[in-house]
């Protein structure tokens, strides 16, 4: 299947174009709501929150016996909030820390759902197959409704998210400074949380609950790398997420025996590998550039140094010297004495270098600008 | 009880305590959250194992999944050094991508591989008695059986052999790296043994009650105790306990034995944490609840030190000035008359003797902080217990 050919399938194919828009929509409000999640340190929370809601799954399915996802991802919603605040409970109120908690609650949540839901599954009623849908995501079985849902509560996200911008940004970076100036921050960080949740919840169905925490980091993580600013960083990041969700549609829609789930996974993980690489500030490879041609330009400092050294020593200061002297020297190579010749620093005539009247200046400058540096 | 009944539960045992030792450092160690992590990203290296071996029991699956586990803790560590996200971002990012890898791998093959991610995730602990070790037309047992049984041999005989480093590596990694142990190979010990644990459980329990059996057990028996040698015994035992309590709740409710095991470890752990002694919920709200109406007590004593005049010490007067609601003056008001700390004189309140002297001591002790002086003052009051 060619690319053309593709893209006029995800415009008349009913399937293909609700999962796409479905996936894209989950991919912008997870990666938008993970930037803070990301920013709060409170990364690890997405799994446990995507465990927590399994029971709650199990519960609303046997008090209402349907398999309305709506309803389903009510108790999930329920669950998952219990999950959220139990964590923080144990945290404030004992001295088990966050890591354990978090782990405490996703395991013992999930085990209980597991007993739901085999609890469900040994029942007469037959109405119960597709519950383990939840474990690991199909977005093939999202519809219309779903990416409806989808929509109206990334709409949500996004009011509430611009009425409330100047608050969340507060008490992102300053909580203490945020509650002296009034702000109720409890309130503010329910809202934020429960919003997480929220957006966790409604991924479940497509990606599935144990890789739900990447579709909530991955995005933001890779967002982080390009920008210190939190709207532009929130923007790339459902920008990201929206982006992974659409091509890992169309990568798992052209293979056989691949689910959505993983391969959206992959893709919002290739975004972060090149975000780790490529970014231009924080980025690795260019870190690893800064590092080579900060050596290489101390190297020429110390070359400069120790030719001004010697020249000091003579009246003439562009006496010539032979270039066996600096051997002695490590800092020397072939290509740094070039880049002095052609900086003008130095002239060389056959084996023998000379310091010009420009490098000598500048090479007795080199303590003083160094000593005004460390001023 | 059937030969199968009872095999599954010495096999859920025998996990449980695998997992137990472990989970206590990991949880002491902050970092009970890599568990979670190894548990989802070992799924690569099982399939490749599987690949290679086509048996889910054989030793050489067992350590290249034990590999990845490692290489998932060594990746989350490369990351968190880049500077780049924190750590907690750093697993969340590596095990989702590591265990979707796992997932593919599956999918692609699924016509020619017998391997279910339900079952790597979920583990089935009912169908282990029937993989039974043969040798020589013997029946030795189920492998399961065999292989915990080998892993928590060793991971006991680890644990005696390196208790003082892993102690002193846990509590203080400044310390334990100054005397010569370096706190790296310790720290990468651990893992790999959380990791084999992790791989050699996950047949039998599924890879996520493996998480909860190495945490859970862990975080209940720290809020029991301080000293870790008690809390490796509570936590041990708090595992069996469970895993055999939750094996006759799945058999009466004819549903997951993993499920079950960890919905009792749920249970024991709220048990715990609302009823624990002195670090549980209640306990904890009662001390503050206490604490608070010292504080007021305190301040009430302190008033009246600072006021001779009659209009200042007038019962009804107090609540405006100190700014207390009835009820609250009314409990401190009573507090203070209990312990003849103050005395009503046609409503205008004076310290007794003993209310003045209890007073100063209580300045001196705030200004200049020394426990020494109020080591008797600990047994009547909550404030002064540190």
């Amino acid at each position: 299947m060619d690319l053309t050919e593709y893209i006029k399938l995800v415009f008349t194919d009913y399937t293909l174009r609700t999962i796409t828009l479905g996936t894209a929509i989950l991919g912008a409000v997870t990666g938008m709501l993970g930037s803070f999640a990301v920013l709060r340190k409170q990364s690890l929370l997405g799994d446990a929150i995507s465990h927590a809601a399994l029971p709650g799954i199990a519960i609303a399915f046997l008090i209402t016996g349907a398999k309305d996802s709506n309803i389903l991802l009510l108790g999930a919603l329920i669950s998952g909030l219990i999950g959220t605040f139990w964590i923080r409970g144990i945290i404030s109120k004992t001295h088990l820390k966050s890591d354990t908690a978090l782990g405490l609650i996703l395991s013992l949540f999930f085990g209980f759902g597991m007993l739901l839901l085999t609890f469900i599954q040994k029942q007469p009623n037959a109405n119960q197959a597709g519950l383990d849908k939840y474990l690991f995501g199909q977005a093939a079985t999202l519809v219309e409704s779903d990416v409806w849902m989808m929509a109206i509560v990334t709409g949500l996200c996004l009011f509430v998210l611009l009425l409330f911008w100047k608050e969340f940004k507060i008490l992102l970076f300053d909580a203490d400074y945020t509650k002296t100036l009034g702000f109720n921050t409890k309130l503010i960080d329910i809202l934020i949380t429960s919003f997480i949740v929220l957006a966790i919840v409604l991924g479940l169905q497509t990606v599935g609950v144990v890789l739900m925490s990447a579709m909530l980091l991955a995005p933001a993580a890779a967002a982080r790398q390009w920008t210190n600013s939190l709207s532009i960083m929130v923007f790339l990041s459902a920008i990201f997420g929206a982006f992974s969700g659409v091509f890992g549609t169309a990568i798992s829609a052209s293979q056989n025996n691949l689910s959505t789930g993983p391969v959206i996974v992959i893709i919002a993980g290739v975004f972060v590998l090149v975000s780790f690489i490529f970014s231009p500030s924080r980025g690795l490879l260019f870190k690893q550039i800064r590092f080579l041609k900060n050596r290489r330009d101390l190297q020429l400092h110390k070359t400069l140094a120790f030719m001004f050294r010697i020249a000091e020593t003579h009246e003439n200061i562009s006496h010539p010297h032979a270039i066996k002297i600096l051997n002695n020297f490590q800092g020397f190579t072939k290509r740094t004495l070039q880049k002095l010749v052609s900086k003008n620093y130095v002239k060389l005539d056959g084996t023998m270098w000379s310091l010009t009247e420009k490098g000598f200046k500048i090479a007795s400058n080199l303590y003083n600008q160094q000593n005004n540096n460390n001023e | 009880m059937s030969s199968a009944q009872i095999e599954i539960q010495i096999i859920a045992s025998l996990v449980a305590i695998a997992c137990a030792i472990p989970g206590t450092f990991l949880v002491l160690r902050k970092m009970a959250m890599i568990s979670d992590a190894i548990s989802h990203s070992i799924l690569p290296g099982i399939v490749v194992g599987f690949f290679i071996t086509q048996d889910l029991n054989s030793p050489l699956l067992i350590l290249l999944a034990a590999l990845t586990g490692i290489i998932t803790v060594v990746l989350v560590e490369y990351i968190q050094k880049t500077g780049l996200v924190k750590e907690d971002t750093a697993i969340g990012l590596v095990f989702p991508i590591l265990f979707s890898i796992g997932v593919i791998m599956i999918a692609k093959n699924a016509n020619d591989v017998h391997l279910d991610v339900d079952a790597v995730l979920l583990g089935e602990l009912a169908f282990a008695p029937f993989d039974r070790l043969i040798v020589s037309g013997i029946d030795m047992g189920p492998k399961s059986l065999w292989i915990i049984g080998s892993i928590l041999i060793i991971t006991i005989g680890l644990l005696f052999a390196f208790f003082k480093e892993l102690k002193i590596s846990t509590f203080d990694a400044g310390l334990a790296a100054s005397l010569g142990f370096s706190p790296s190979v310790i720290h990468y010990g651990l893992m790999s043994v959380s990791s084999i644990t992790t791989v050699g459980a996950f047949d039998a329990v599924g890879a996520i009650l493996v998480v909860a059996l190495m945490i859970a057990p862990a975080a209940t028996a720290y809020l029991l105790t301080n000293n870790l040698k008690r809390m490796l015994i509570y936590s041990i035992s708090f595992g069996v306990f469970s895993a055999i309590s939750g094996y006759w709740l799945a058999h009466g409710l004819d549903a997951s034995i993993a499920g079950s095991i960890t919905t009792m470890l749920g249970v024991l752990f709220l048990a715990v944490y609302l009823f624990a002694p002195s670090k549980g919920v209640i306990a904890v709200m009662y001390r503050e609840k206490q604490q608070r109406t010292e504080v007021s007590l305190l301040t009430f004593l302190l008033h009246l030190k600072n006021h001779t005049e009659e209009s200042e010490r007038h019962v009804n007067h107090l609540n405006e000035h100190i700014n207390w609601q009835k009820v609250r003056s009314k409990t401190v008001l009573d507090l203070a008359l209990k312990n003849n700390m103050i005395q009503l004189d046609k409503n205008i309140v004076s310290l007794t003797e003993k209310g003045d002297h209890f007073t100063s001591q209580a300045i001196d002790y705030i200004i200049t902080n020394e426990d020494g002086k109020i080591e008797h003052m600990k047994d009547d009051f909550f404030l002064f217990r540190g």
